[in-house]
């Protein structure tokens, strides 16, 4: 059979109106969960080089513990497992109140936030050890040391692997359809619902998610050359 | 860069277009593999689904392996093995366009948007959309849902009607009943509305039926049809012809009984409209 492309479907009616909808709520959602993941990927990613064991063994196990399990996993566990933990009256005012936003929000932060904190730990973990040394030197604590010097600098080493990072995390939002978020995968499928052109819904999603990753990846790339470190970097890219 | 996405454009465009051309009808392509691949639910009981034996099976499966195949395979003179892939509903157009399966034989309502993309055999099930609550729950039929959160199949009929008739219901999409059904299990939504006949096969599926209930009338009129690739008559004469002939002799009943009899493990009484509504689809031989 010869598939009839029909990519009016795309502008008339309502679609065009759900895809953006689903593009909001997808960069909503994306953001918060980077914020919370950049957050989380920091601390942890900080701490699993600090001196002290106990706080390196926090950090791993919230590292491995999140990154090992699939995220759909923990869409579910975030929608179905968590709020039967909430006293009911909460329960209810969460589920009236976007509750599957909020799950995918947490799933989708909380996992990137241990495949970000390996980022991090990698780029502190490539700056000598003299540094370190050099600022506890000067008078630092452990603390003021990173907040300081460590983490800022390893911040300017990450930014290419922590962009890659970012795009995914950006893409995986979709995962949150499983749980109902109405986000731009979810709105093609509802376009292709309503017009059994699953084809040409899925490329308009595909080129959204291309377009945004692009334009996410060129404002990256010269982020990276204006925080670059003269003499840290071997070459400009 | 801009290169570089011009490349891209053109190669995904190139494949999507370049997919399906490869032209075989689809009898001759079950003639030259001996096979009818059939897109089925996995998770629609009694339709499609899996069965505690972790078997496939189901009255639309049934309805292939006893009715269709072995018309199909008497005209081609050979026997025809019956094969099963996973469908859903955002996936079965793009899996018979694709020539991944041949025929989506599962609960898939007969639209005339539908009809655009695909073509149907003729209508093998009659049912209509209902709601499954909690027993005791305020919710007796569409005029009670303003406001209630519902959660529905994304990608079906239901979900389209709820948000056209009530937009003020807050409308929660999941992608198969399941997970739906967990989330009214648990209280995220306070109705699951599906097409009645399928919320009877899954509360029979629960670990406590007689806590749940299937209310409200019929809102909304879902025919199902087996859905296959446009413009192959011959192929959808023959798909056509098992289902007239089933009807006709009986076996169609008997596969009724087996799924939806008094006996069976989601009873649905085939009412005696709906019973001349098939037959009179059955012209003559």
């Amino acid at each position: 059979m010869k598939y009839e492309f029909n990519w009016s479907v795309l502008w008339s009616g309502q679609s065009g109106g759900w895809l953006l909808q689903g593009l909001l709520t997808t960069l909503e959602i994306s953001a918060l969960a980077w914020l919370l993941a950049a957050a989380l990927g920091m601390v942890s990613g900080a701490m699993r080089t600090v001196p002290w064991r106990l706080l390196r063994a926090a950090a791993t196990f919230y590292v491995e513990f999140f990154r090992n399990v699939p995220l759909l996993v923990w869409m579910f566990f975030w929608y179905f497992g968590v709020p039967p933990l909430l006293p009911r009256p909460v329960q209810d005012w969460l589920f009236n109140h976007g509750a599957e936003f909020w799950a995918g929000m947490f799933a989708l932060g909380v996992y990137h936030g241990a495949r970000m904190s390996e980022v991090i730990r990698s780029g502190i973990q490539s700056i000598p050890k003299t540094q370190f040394e050099a600022s506890v030197a000067m008078g630092l604590t452990t603390f003021q040391a990173y907040r300081l010097v460590i983490v800022p600098i390893a911040l300017r080493l990450i930014v290419p692997p922590a962009t890659s990072e970012s795009l995914n995390l950006l893409k995986n939002s979709s995962v949150a359809l499983t749980i109902s978020v109405a986000e731009l995968t979810f709105q093609t499928r509802q376009i292709e619902t309503y017009t059994a052109k699953a084809i040409e819904a899925l490329t308009a999603g595909t080129l959204i998610y291309l377009v945004l990753c692009l334009g996410i990846a060129a404002v990256m790339a010269r982020v990276e050359r204006r925080f670059a470190i003269p003499g840290l970097i071997a070459r400009g890219g | 860069m801009r290169r570089a996405l011009a490349v891209v454009l053109t190669l995904a465009l190139a494949l999507s277009v370049a997919a399906p051309a490869f032209a075989e009808t689809t009898l001759e392509k079950i003639n030259r593999t001996g096979t009818l691949t059939i897109g089925a639910r996995t998770g629609s009981p009694p339709f499609a689904f899996v069965n505690k034996q972790n078997e496939w099976v189901g009255f639309s499966i049934d309805l292939v392996e006893q009715a269709i195949a072995p018309a199909i395979s008497r005209k081609l003179g050979k026997p025809v093995k019956v094969e099963k892939k996973e469908s859903t509903p955002p996936t079965r157009i793009p899996l018979l366009s694709s020539n991944a399966v041949d025929l989506i034989a599962g609960t898939m309502t007969d639209t005339r948007p539908r009809r655009e993309s695909v073509d149907f055999s003729i209508t093998f099930f009659v049912t209509g959309a209902q709601f499954l609550v909690k027993k005791g729950s305020p919710i007796h039929g569409i005029q009670d849902i303003a406001g209630k959160r519902i959660a529905a199949q994304q990608g079906s009929t239901n979900a389209r009607i709820i948000r056209e008739r009530v937009p003020t219901a807050q409308l929660r999409e999941f992608p198969d009943q399941p997970a739906a059904f967990q989330a009214l299990a648990q209280g995220q939504v306070d109705a699951f509305t599906n097409d009645g006949i399928q919320l009877y096969g899954l509360r029979a599926k629960t670990p406590n039926p007689g806590e749940w209930e299937i209310v409200g009338d019929f809102y909304s009129y879902e025919p199902y049809g087996m859905a296959m690739r446009k413009n192959e008559s011959d192929f959808r004469h023959l798909v056509n012809v098992g289902l007239m002939e089933a009807m006709e002799s009986g076996k169609y009943f008997e596969l009724y009984d087996k799924w939806f009899g008094p006996r069976s493990e989601a009873p649905y009484p085939l009412t005696a409209e709906n019973k001349r509504f098939l037959l009179l689809q059955v012209v003559p031989k």
